[in-house]
């Protein structure tokens, strides 16, 4: 896999984000926080009932881009910050790109730009990934 | 609202520390959540680091929430900061272990008072190789401004 700084990253696309997996992953992740699962306590935050996805989707969302581009176990760190959250019924694209390319420990390792937004270009995720990727030999 | 003199008292503490076990169902549930099938191979999906860092170092986000006296403060996320030396695997037994390692107040005119904690969690294989280090930083916007303590 041959990588070039500027290069974008194929994005990946959630169409409707939906209210059902936020349950799922609450009770996985043993959360009884209200905002996934019940539009009253959403309502009083000001979201009008709609439901607040877990950040950590957010960030698998960006992972799913990143996996699908260099591979199931490329993805050596991730740092993201989250300035708007994602809610149901909202669609996402994460997208990347390549900033810098470097040898690191015997691996050639991408650093990449990397956001989650909506289609009127809101930003729900920014951050910045480190990813194994694997040079085609000569 | 607690005082700044017993938040930052929860500097240096440690979690009980503990194990945790991604279960094949648990990542296909929480993959297909994240809108792709479970990676092949048996590979986990590095987004489990925040639940297995949070469940696996024996505390819970209640308890989070609890020791920051969040009842009363609206909670907001800064940042997460997840490094992967290896990934993770189902049916893998993780030793983690960690604890609050930073503590800020800070207020602005005519904002909340906001107390931000930084968590910092360790991830090692059965083997004690290091598998994951996991950071994040939560904002507690305290909603009085009294003190009560």
């Amino acid at each position: 896999m041959n990588v070039e700084v500027g290069e974008a990253i194929p994005p990946f696309r959630i169409e409707q984000v939906r209210p059902e997996p936020m349950r799922t992953v609450a009770a996985i992740f043993r959360d009884p926080t209200p905002i996934h699962w019940d539009r009253e306590s959403t309502r009083a935050l000001g979201f009008d009932g709609r439901l607040l996805n877990q950040t950590p989707v957010n960030v698998g969302y960006v992972l799913n881009m990143l996996m699908t581009w260099a591979g199931p176990a490329s993805v050596r760190r991730i740092k993201a910050e989250f300035p708007q959250p994602v809610l149901d019924g909202d669609s996402v694209t994460a997208r990347g790109r390549v900033v810098a390319v470097a040898d690191n420990d015997g691996e050639t390792v991408a650093e990449c730009d990397v956001w989650l937004e909506r289609d009127d270009s809101v930003h729900h995720l920014v951050g910045r990934a480190w990813v194994a990727v694997h040079h085609d030999q000569p | 609202m607690p005082s700044e003199q017993s938040m930052a008292a929860l500097v240096g503490h440690r979690f009980p520390g503990g194990t945790y076990r991604i279960e094949h169902w648990e990542n296909v549930l929480f993959s297909e959540a994240t809108g792709i099938a479970a990676p092949p191979d048996g590979i986990a999906h590095p987004a489990h680091l925040f639940h297995v860092a949070i469940n696996g170092v024996g505390t819970s986000i209640t308890e989070l929430f609890e020791l920051a006296e969040s009842q009363g403060t609206s909670v907001s996320i800064d940042y997460y900061d997840w490094q992967l030396h290896q990934p993770l695997h189902e049916d893998l037994t993780y030793v983690l272990t960690g604890g609050i390692t930073d503590f800020e107040r800070s207020a602005r005119e005519g904002s909340p008072t906001r107390d931000s904690f930084t968590y910092r969690i360790q991830i090692a294989d059965p083997t004690g190789d290091r598998v994951a280090d996991v950071a994040f930083r939560w904002h507690h916007w305290r909603l009085t401004d009294e003190v009560n303590r």
